[in-house]
């Protein structure tokens, strides 16, 4: 598990300063702040935020030239959770168990296993690739989040009225909602009996419904295992427009079958290959 | 006797969950063990994660190189065709030395009516199974404690275990191998490592692996 919360502006900032889709960047959960950039190099920020270089507004979503020793000021808007910093050649931190991702339950990979702080110096990679495209769209995030979901394999365990209920109301994303998992605010829907299950494999996505009934989704720094029934489990296509719901967003769920999932699957990654195809060709920088 | 048909259900629509029972126990474990590495050497094209759990084997695919319903259609077959899987390699049997001292150890003695003695005796004097790994890297569950022991998780999961934190909830043992937070009762410490990123392979358990607590230090 691990990784990006939304893969999906990852890759593009990544793609707009001529990196492969899989680089080390940034991903910025935090308030306004400042890089410092020693060398020049290209630089994209993917997300909701105020981008200015030395002071000039930048814009997002586009590949921006930073000379050497220019400050990079990001504030975000607050409309999306995190944001991506992708720096050209990517960021260079030692691997760890084949990934430069920080799992930070663990305290393991990224820089020291843990958050950014002020004052941290990141590497950057080599040189990079050339990006041949200027601007990426963002991805279509409606304000009204409609997540698809498909059954999950305890879903017999709850009765009609609180699988209904999952699909019928409106569920709030709550202030305690981190990587590891997003607990939603709504009305109670515990299993019928409330009894532990086996522990079993889970998923990023997955519901999980323990006893007092509030839902919990997984996400990519969550248990890989678990015991509370999953009533649902949101398709991967839809897990990023989740993980971008500040606290206080309001979600709605819709069933569809794991067929549907897949497809809008493909459709996303047949949408990231053709901007990759476009922004590195064939190819492109590792 | 046949073998019980395994439930087959999606999980997400990139993994395949088969259920081949209802109950923890250490003969249908070895069966969870087996159909796992029998799908295991079956290399399935697609394939990401094999997951064995108490009682099902969870298998993960990239439906960008697997078509589901061919994969389901593979994995019944294998099961129709070996139900009992494959012979397990051989068990390692692991010590771990532990030094019970651990902060929670006043409490489960007065929790349980345990004299010291007697929770170091009871936890130490018998082989576990290494049944699940997950939670964390390198976790495992070991089972099944003697049900003396037996108490539910703590109230307020702490939100820092020290590593190699021995403890104990329900019928269930582990080791923290890293400081991640926990609601198990802390009971002793280990010095074994029982995971490092760089080693190969990084978890000093596997699944199916019987292990030993040794006092330590007594």
């Amino acid at each position: 598990m691990g990784g990006a919360m939304d893969p999906e502006s990852l890759t593009i900032a990544n793609l707009l300063v001529g990196n492969s889709p899989g680089a080390a960047a940034i991903e910025w959960a935090l308030g306004p702040g400042v890089l410092r950039l020693d060398e020049g190099t290209r630089v994209a920020v993917c997300g909701d935020a105020a981008v200015a270089v030395n002071g000039e507004a930048g814009r997002t979503w586009h590949a921006l030239t930073v000379g050497p020793r220019m400050e990079l000021t990001i504030t975000p808007g607050g409309a999306s959770r995190f944001v991506y910093v992708a720096v050209q050649g990517g960021i260079d931190t030692p691997p760890t168990a084949g990934s430069r991702s920080t799992y930070l339950p663990a305290g393991m990979g990224g820089l020291e296993g843990r958050r950014l702080r002020v004052g941290d110096r990141l590497p950057g990679g080599g040189p990079g690739g050339v990006a041949l495209v200027e601007s990426a769209p963002p991805p279509v995030r409606p304000r009204e989040a409609l997540l698809r979901v498909t059954v999950g394999p305890q879903a017999e365990r709850f009765d009609l009225t609180a699988r209904e209920a999952l699909y019928r109301e409106s569920w709030t994303v709550l202030a305690a909602s981190d990587r590891m998992g997003y607990r939603l605010g709504g009305p109670a829907i515990a299993p019928r009996e409330r009894a532990t299950l086996p522990s079993e494999a889970a998923c990023p996505g997955a519901i999980q419904v323990p006893d007092d009934g509030q839902p919990i989704v997984l996400m990519p720094d969550g248990p890989t295992v678990g015991g509370y029934p999953k009533l649902a489990v949101v398709v991967r296509a839809d897990l990023a427009l989740l993980a971008q719901c500040p606290p206080g967003r309001v979600v709605r769920f819709r069933e569809v079958s794991p067929g549907e999932a897949r497809e809008a699957l493909r459709e996303r990654a047949s949408r990231l290959e053709d901007l990759e195809r476009r922004a590195i060709g064939e190819g492109g920088s590792p | 006797m046949t073998a019980p048909e395994a439930r087959i259900l999606p999980l997400g629509e990139e993994a395949w969950i088969l259920t081949l029972g209802d109950r923890i126990d250490a003969a249908l474990h070895e069966r969870v063990v087996s159909v796992a590495a029998l799908i295991t050497r079956a290399a399935l094209p697609g394939v990401r994660e094999i997951i064995p759990g108490y009682t099902t084997v969870t298998v993960s695919f990239d439906s960008a190189r697997a078509d589901a319903s061919e994969l389901r259609v593979g994995l019944e077959r294998l099961l129709a065709d070996t139900p009992a899987g494959l012979p397990a390699p051989p068990s390692r049997t692991l010590e771990i030395p532990v030094q019970y001292d651990g902060p929670d150890f006043e409490e489960v003695a007065e929790r349980t009516g345990l004299s010291r003695t007697q929770i170091i005796e009871r936890h130490s004097g018998r082989v576990y199974r290494v049944y699940l790994l997950g939670f964390a890297p390198g976790f495992a569950y070991l089972g099944e404690l003697d049900p003396s022991l037996e108490l539910p998780r703590r109230d307020s999961p702490r939100t820092r275990v020290p590593p190699g934190s021995v403890a104990i909830a329900g019928l269930q043992t582990a080791v923290y191998p890293l400081a991640t937070p926990g609601g198990w009762h802390l009971i002793g410490t280990t010095s074994l490592r029982l995971f490092a990123p760089a080693a190969d392979p990084p978890a000093l358990l596997r699944v199916g692996d019987q292990v030993r607590f040794v006092p330590a230090g007594l």
